[in-house]
């Protein structure tokens, strides 16, 4: 293991370790430590889960498309796929766990599901995914569980062909569980017909879409930073850069195109949207969109891909950008009060019924219809660890696993 | 049977005593209210949104027929009661907060801390809260407590506590203004179902789709 | 199916609501018994406020503390329930709160610093009894004053302070005057301190005239009563601010503030022009066809002319009466002041008529003078005064006409003006003369402080050997006036009462405190009020659920009783307590009046059995049992008891008027010399400032402007301070739920016009300010605030507005003609909180 791996898993480790005390500390204060309240119900926590959701998917897609359509160019990739679509779809899983005010009380999910809730089928599809990544890793591994790993093996006769095989077997199903756990996040929002920033139909396409890009973007990023920006890896590299700008722009494509229409329609609810995203936002708007693109673009410039600093500096600006983009799927939804109305004998007023924030603060406002929200540090120290927890189990899994190939392609 | 509730916007005259009403007999602690009076069209209550118009608007929860919360709860904790009011289970919601998101009317509360902490920060006297003072079960569900443990949500019960007593919601008894009705929706000549009847009631946001059982009458018109 | 509520009651606790299906829907008010069985109290007792709603409520007591409060809706007319608000609802705060006062405190610090010590009780009340025999002695007894508010919230415990008060021979202000609540346009025109409809009756009025009177938050639990006298007829507000109860009505007049008078004055001539009004009523029960001498002004008297000389000679009347002439049948009658009976007096019309002492005068009757008058109100010059549309005030005036009864509520903001009596007296024109008086769902009404005494409370308020030196307070303010101690004021005791926040020049109050002017300060609360942090001793109170009271207030006349739902929290002790202590101390003689040989609740109850057995017609035959089961109605001379001002002068045609409690009948008397309605005053005063009929006159001219001309240019806007809807006065102030309603902040409400010539815009801190005083608030824009008007919800304790109260920028004006006469409380100088300018400008700018 090298010095900067180290550095860099300790590092993880105790950025892991304080947010699972500020998280401890969070259970007992409750959730009045983050910058959340009545109005604005779910916050950077939840805007964690789609952008793990996201990165999760990636991978899996990728590594399914090696062995579904045979793309041998991107094979040394797979098991690092694997490997980050297993780390952020766990992330994506802990992440909840500081959202919930009784975390104590998770069983209930197990115990009285109700299968009408689109969390409840999140709930499924995540951990499903997490068994397919895990096992996906688990069956591209096999030929190397080896030495000291070789208790993790099972007995087959031919390791490499039942690798093969079953790789292949698995690859429609672990494309679908990638594109299920997008379309299933998707809907938790989208299904919501309080909030008509999210209600569209659009979303779930437009997750899939956002989720190929970053999830490729993490794929390629990790493969760089494992193998370095080598000639041999170039074609792959350009492979992926192709995938990940056009998955920016169908994602462009698509949020533009409900963008359109609910600027078109304008009625109150779209008219008070637009001025929260092109008003109070207009700078992360603006962000959100130029980043992924530019960073998508400079992706394809093999000048870019063959510089690692280039290439992590466009990966990390598309990774921001999306991660921008997760973030603003709140403050639309949760800005724009959905009890609005016009008010009888006013014809041309959009109103919106003001909420009790729930937080106690001596000489503070109770009644709320706009409210901005900033994460606290709270919140930003816990997404961290998430961060870090990925981090450090990309890194541990690298160090001491056989996913990178040693011989060249 | 089906529980449901009329407010005469004509007869409300603004005054917020039955958010207080709901406030204090349903426990909640400060900065937080399950009911809440506006003023159509302003940001402060009791000023006109322009000259001379002016009515008001209470909004608790609407207790859905087709409920987005009920819906969206991943364990079952929002639910209908046999009587139709939208209730939940204190014991089995997680803080998940989706019901909040998913509600249309903005009436869900989270418990974002310990009550208890917010009233000794209000500085009561030692350990004094107001509120109906014991849990109520309704149909073996925890549906009320004095007071509740942080981390998870609450909203408008139909005052729960009071009506499985035979007795009428807080915010009813205590409206002054005489504008608030409860009564059964199924029977088409209880006092609720005639005025929905004759009055022309309406429902908020009926583009959501969520079948209010609580109706509103309009203000009258002025005749200027 | 039927379940029996008990049965149900009883399955319900166990199994939920299952069972509730068959059941009748829902009670309205519980069944109390049965629910005591699963509480551990539920216990009725009264809000008791200032505001003198008076509502009845049930407090939920669990483990010796009041865990919830509800209406108690016990009220026999159902139309009375549910009585009570948000205050009321959230009383609990005060009682449970971090202000409530618990143990005698005495000063150690500076006054107003707020620093005291924790006394015994037997340390501060020894300590204020000799600081008041020392002030006594000095100066003499009466330099200590004190004030009596709304003796209707609390007849018990207040009357231990007055009765205190008066057997120590102490000054007493009337709170009546003190808050500028008395009309006093009432016993000029009408002879009475104050009359009122009860609210049930306002739904038979079928046209309402609300000018300046925002029921809706000010009469909250009657406001139910305006809907409905909507439904039923036409409700018409005039308010320069379009307020709840604007909102409300039918038709809403944006007037110009203070220019009621001019509207008034308006109405009246379409309705004389047009011929629109009940000659009959005016003939009877008016002093419309009185006489009056064009030479003198003075109304011409019976003994003046040969012919009635000698009649006169025959007649016997009282004092305070006068025999004034009519034309009738084609000569010169004396009107019977004792004797209301159909004359077929003239109305109109201008004589000749030779005096005893042979001068030749013309005399002309009181309606041909007001004609003359009304000629300057002609509808165009009206509409430009009050700046309304002259179709509609001809509309409205038309209306009302066609459309009797009419009610009309006259508000105190409106008359809390220098020349409120003007518009008092012009509007009342307009009830008069529809013949809407004494009659259900007539008349005029005035629902401000209310002070009118409701029974004979002489057994238990003023004993033998009492005296009090009554002293308006605006004298006290000014530091001089008839009554005035000659030592001044050097010690102000206090209950019931906030005057460090609530009273004019509260500044000044500060200012006489600190310099030591005051030598002693004695408060008595259930709460730390900025007076409390000004006084040497606080004593603390308990609230109104932890004592025994009788109430009698307005709109619903109804006795009844505060009982105690818990004991008195801490170390407090109730008033009676309190002032047989201080009075034990003071000289032990005054003890035997206050029942010593009873605990403070066994005296309550005593005197509650006391005073209804002493009280006169009102309270014949009720009991205190009755009262221990709920509510029991006033008598009064109205069918079925109701509170309808004037029956008995117009239905048995009694003279005018009838007699205003405490005062003897010969004191409110000498207000109408001719025991009837009267527009015209012929008091020198009156004629010598032109006012002997109604008349409009221009705000400022006698006050601001006349103080400093400058301030015509200097301070345009009116600084208006009505009621919030979450504070009685500043009671509740401190209310956290309430305050949560108003976003915890203190608001001013402007034109946005005038802000925006001011560069402010909403949500800025703005101080609002004139050469006396300043305070702050937060602006709200308001569309339905008239331009130049600043309307600011009083009632905020100081430390709300960074310790700058907003009573440092009115002023103690006096109208002389408010002190021809004086009875306390009825004919007394009176505050005028609005006749008062300013400027605002943003905080930070
Ligand atoms: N909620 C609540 N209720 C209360 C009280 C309280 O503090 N809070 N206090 C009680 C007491 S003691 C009193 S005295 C009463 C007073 O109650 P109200 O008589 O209702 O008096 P305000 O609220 O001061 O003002 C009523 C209206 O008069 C208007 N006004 C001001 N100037 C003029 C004018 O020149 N002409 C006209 N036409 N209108 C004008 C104001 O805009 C305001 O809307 O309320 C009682 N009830
Ligand atoms: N600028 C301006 N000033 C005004 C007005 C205005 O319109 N403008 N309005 C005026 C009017 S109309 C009025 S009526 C006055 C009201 O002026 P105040 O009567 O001085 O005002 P409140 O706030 O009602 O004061 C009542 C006090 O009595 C206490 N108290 C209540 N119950 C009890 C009890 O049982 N025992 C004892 N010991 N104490 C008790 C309360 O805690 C409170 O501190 O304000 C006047 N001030
Ligand atoms: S209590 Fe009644 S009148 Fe008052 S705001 Fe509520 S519904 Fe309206
Ligand atoms: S109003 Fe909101 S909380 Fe109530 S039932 Fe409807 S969706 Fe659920
Ligand atoms: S917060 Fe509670 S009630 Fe709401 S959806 Fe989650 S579990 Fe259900
Ligand atoms: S029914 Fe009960 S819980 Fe619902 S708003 Fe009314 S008082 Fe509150
Ligand atoms: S504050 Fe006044 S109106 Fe409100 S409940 Fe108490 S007495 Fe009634
Ligand atoms: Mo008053």
């Amino acid at each position: 293991m090298n010095a900067k791996m180290k550095s860099s898993m300790w590092l993880s480790g105790g950025v892991i370790l304080v947010a699972f005390a500020t998280w401890i500390y969070q259970l007992q204060e409750g959730l009045i430590l983050t910058n959340m309240q009545n109005s604005y119900s779910w916050g950077l926590y939840i805007s964690g889960l789609a952008f793990f959701v996201g990165n999760a998917a990636g991978g899996l897609v990728l590594t399914s498309s090696i062995y579904l359509f045979g793309v041998k160019k991107l094979k040394p990739l797979a098991k690092l796929g694997a490997l980050t679509a297993f780390a952020n779809v766990t992330a994506a899983m802990l992440i909840v766990l500081p959202d919930i005010g009784k975390p104590q009380r998770l069983l209930n999910l197990i115990l009285h599901p109700n299968f009408m809730s689109p969390l409840v089928w999140d709930v499924i599809v995540l951990n499903l995914y997490a068994l397919a990544s895990a096992t996906y890793l688990y069956i591209l591994m096999l030929p190397e569980l080896t030495g000291r790993l070789a208790w993790l093996s099972i007995k087959v006769d031919n390791v490499q062909e039942f690798s093969e095989k079953w790789a292949k077997r698995l690859a429609p199903v672990a494309l679908l569980f990638a594109i299920g756990i997008h379309v299933v996040t998707a809907w938790i929002f989208s299904t919501q017909g309080a909030r008509d920033w999210w209600h569209s139909p659009a979303m779930a396409p437009d997750f899939v879409s956002v989720a190929i890009a970053v999830g490729t973007t993490v794929v390629l990023l990790a493969g760089a930073l494992a193998y370095g920006t080598g000639e041999e890896y170039q074609e792959a590299f350009r492979l992926l850069g192709l995938i990940i700008f056009m998955a920016v722009c169908t994602h462009l494509f698509l949020m533009m195109n409900d963008l359109v229409i609910h600027a078109w329609y304008g009625s109150g609810e779209t008219q008070r949207i637009m001025e929260i995203a092109w008003g109070h936002f207009v700078w992360a708007h603006i962000f959100e969109v130029a980043a992924p693109l530019i960073g998508a673009w400079l992706l394809l410039q093999p000048a870019v891909r063959r510089s690692m600093p280039r290439l992590s500096f466009s990966s990390g600006l598309l990774i921001a950008g999306v991660f921008v983009h997760r973030f603003l799927i709140m403050p639309a939804a949760y800005n724009n009060i959905p009890m609005t109305m016009t008010p009888l004998g006013l014809p041309h007023t959009d109103w919106s019924l003001p909420i009790a924030t729930g937080r106690f603060f001596p000489g503070m406002s109770t009644f709320i219809d706009q409210y901005r929200y900033i994460p606290s540090s709270v919140e930003v120290v816990i997404l961290l660890g998430i961060v870090a927890y990925a981090l450090l189990l990309i890194l541990l899994a690298i160090d001491r696993l056989p996913i990178l190939v040693k011989e060249k392609p | 049977m089906k529980m449901g509730m009329v407010i005469d916007l004509e007869k409300c005259i603004g005054c917020r005593s039955c958010m207080v009403a709901c406030k204090q007999h349903n426990a909640q602690p400060p900065q937080t209210w399950w009911n809440r009076v506006f003023t159509p069209g302003s940001h402060r209550h009791l000023t006109p949104p322009a000259k001379g118009v002016e009515f008001f608007l209470p909004v608790h929860c609407q207790h859905c027929e087709n409920a987005p919360c009920e819906k969206v709860c991943p364990v079952g904790a929002t639910y209908h009661a046999e009587d139709g009011a939208v209730l939940i289970d204190y014991e089995r919601c997680i803080g998940c907060r989706y019901c909040m998101s998913a509600c249309p009317y903005g009436v869900r509360q989270f418990n974002w801390e310990d009550p208890e902490k917010a009233h000794v920060r209000s500085e009561y006297q030692e350990k004094y809260h107001y509120g109906y003072p014991e849990d109520h079960r309704h149909e073996g569900r925890l549906v009320y407590m004095p007071l509740r443990p942080k981390g998870i949500v609450e909203k408008c019960t139909f005052c729960a506590q009071y009506r499985d007593k035979g007795e009428l919601p807080a915010c009813v008894r205590g409206c002054p203004g005489k504008a608030r009705f409860v009564g059964d929706l199924d029977d088409p000549n209880s006092e609720v179902s005639v005025m929905i009847k004759q009055r022309n009631a309406f429902t908020l946001l009926p583009e959501k789709g969520t079948k209010p059982t609580v109706f509103y009458l309009p203000p009258k018109a002025k005749e200027v | 199916m039927h379940i029996d509520r008990r049965d149900f009651l009883r399955g319900a606790v166990g199994t939920g609501c299952a069972l509730a299906m068959g059941l009748k829907f829902f009670h309205f008010s519980d069944d109390s018994e049965a629910y005591a069985a699963e509480v551990d109290a539920l216990v009725r007792s009264t809000c008791s406020p200032n505001c003198t709603g008076a509502c009845g409520f049930k407090a939920r007591v669990t483990k010796g503390r009041i865990s919830t409060l509800i209406q108690a809706a016990d009220y026999p007319e159902d139309s009375y329930n549910p009585r009570g608000c948000l205050r009321g609802l959230s009383m609990m705060d005060l009682i449970y709160g971090k202000d409530r006062l618990k143990y005698p405190l005495i000063r150690t610090g500076p006054r107003g610093s707020g620093q005291f010590r924790r006394a015994s009780w037997d340390e501060a009340l020894d300590y204020a009894a000799g600081k008041l025999k020392e002030i006594s002695g000095k100066y003499g007894p009466e330099a200590i004053a004190t004030t009596i508010q709304v003796p209707g919230t609390g007849y018990v415990q207040k009357g231990a302070m007055v009765a205190l008060a008066g057997l120590a021979h102490w000054t007493m202000h009337h709170g009546y005057d003190q808050n500028g609540d008395l009309p006093m346009f009432w016993p000029m025109t009408f002879g009475v301190q104050s009359e009122e409809l009860e609210s049930l009756e306002w739904v038979n009025a079928r046209t309402t005239m609300i000018f300046g009177s925002n029921v809706i938050q000010t009469r909250l639990p009657d406001a139910h009563h305006l809907i409905e006298a909507k439904r039923r007829g036409r409700v018409v507000v005039v308010d320069p601010d379009f307020c709840s109860t604007a909102a409300k009505a039918d038709e809403w007049l944006p007037i110009k503030a203070d220019t009621d008078a001019a509207l008034g004055l308006g109405m009246a001539k379409i309705i004389i022009d047009r011929k629109l009004y009940d000659a009959e009523f005016l003939q009877d029960f008016s002093d419309f066809p009185i006489l009056v001498r064009q030479d003198t002004g003075k109304r011409l008297l019976a003994g003046d002319l040969p012919a009635l000389a000698a009649e006169v000679t025959t007649r016997t009347i009282p004092d305070y009466r006068r025999l004034f002439v009519v034309r009738s049948g084609d000569a010169f009658r004396i009107l019977d002041p004792e004797n209301l009976a159909s004359t077929h007096a003239e109305l109109e019309g201008e004589f000749a008529v030779t005096l005893a002492d042979g001068q030749s005068i013309k005399v002309e009757t009181v309606f041909s003078a007001l004609r003359k008058t009304l000629v300057a109100y002609d509808l165009k010059t009206v509409a430009t005064i009050t700046g309304l549309d002259p179709a509609q005030i001809e509309r409205v005036a038309v209306d009302a006409a066609a459309n009797t009864p009419l009610h009309v509520i006259y508000g105190a903001s409106n008359y809390q003006w220098y020349n409120g009596d003007l518009k008092g007296r012009a509007l009342s024109l307009l009830p008069v003369l529809l013949g809407s008086i004494g009659k259900s769902g007539a008349g005029i009404s005035t629902y401000a402080g209310q002070y009118r005494i409701r029974f004979n409370l002489k057994s238990w308020w003023f004993p033998e050997g009492g005296k009090l030196n009554w002293v308006p307070y605006l004298h006290f303010l000014q530091g001089k006036g008839p009554r005035y101690p000659k030592n001044g004021i050097k010690a102000m005791v206090g209950g019931w009462g906030n005057p460090f926040d609530q009273h004019n020049m509260s500044n000044r109050l500060k200012e006489r405190a600190t310099s030591g002017e005051l030598e002693f300060i004695l408060t008595c609360d259930f709460q730390m009020s900025t007076s409390c942090m000004w006084s040497d001793v606080v004593l603390p109170a308990p609230s109104w659920y932890e004592k025994h009271d009788l109430t009698a207030t307005i709109l619903h006349p109804y006795l009844q009783l505060q009982q105690p739902a818990i004991k008195p929290l801490f170390e407090s002790k109730s008033e009676l307590w309190i002032f047989r202590e201080l009075a034990k101390r003071l000289n032990p003689d005054y003890e035997k009046h206050f029942f010593p040989e009873l605990d403070e609740n066994a005296a309550a109850l005593k005197v509650i059995e006391l005073l209804l057995a002493t009280g006169g017609p009102e309270t014949a035959g009720i009991t205190l049992e009755m009262l221990q089961k709920g509510p029991v109605r006033l008598h009064s001379p109205a069918p079925d008891n109701r509170q309808i001002p004037f029956y008995e002068q117009v239905q048995h045609r009694k003279p005018f008027p009838p007699p205003s409690y405490p005062a003897p009948i010969k004191a409110t008397g000498q207000f109408l010399r001719s025991g009837r309605i009267e527009f015209y005053k012929d008091e020198d005063l009156f004629l010598s400032e032109g006012e002997q009929l109604p008349v409009h006159k221009e705000t400022y001219l006698e006050t601001e402007y006349k103080v400093n001309p400058a301030v015509r240019e200097k301070y345009r806007l009116r600084f208006v301070t009505k009621n919030s809807l979450y504070r009685v006065h500043s009671t509740h102030s401190n209310n956290t739920i309430l305050l949560e309603l108003q976003d915890n902040k203190a608001k001013v409400f402007l034109n946005p016009g005038d802000a925006g010539e001011r560069g402010i815009v909403n949500g800025d801190l703005v101080q609002i300010f004139n050469d006396r005083g300043k305070t702050r608030a937060y602006a709200i824009l308001d569309p339905g605030c008239s331009a130049s008007t600043v309307i600011f919800e009083e009632g905020w304790w100081s430390r709300y507005l960074g310790d700058e109260s907003y009573n440092s920028l009115t002023f103690p004006w006096i109208k002389p003609l408010h002190e021809i006469y004086f009875v306390p409380g009825m004919w007394s100088p009176t505050t005028v909180w609005n006749e008062c300018l300013v400027d605002v400008r943003r905080m930070n700018a």
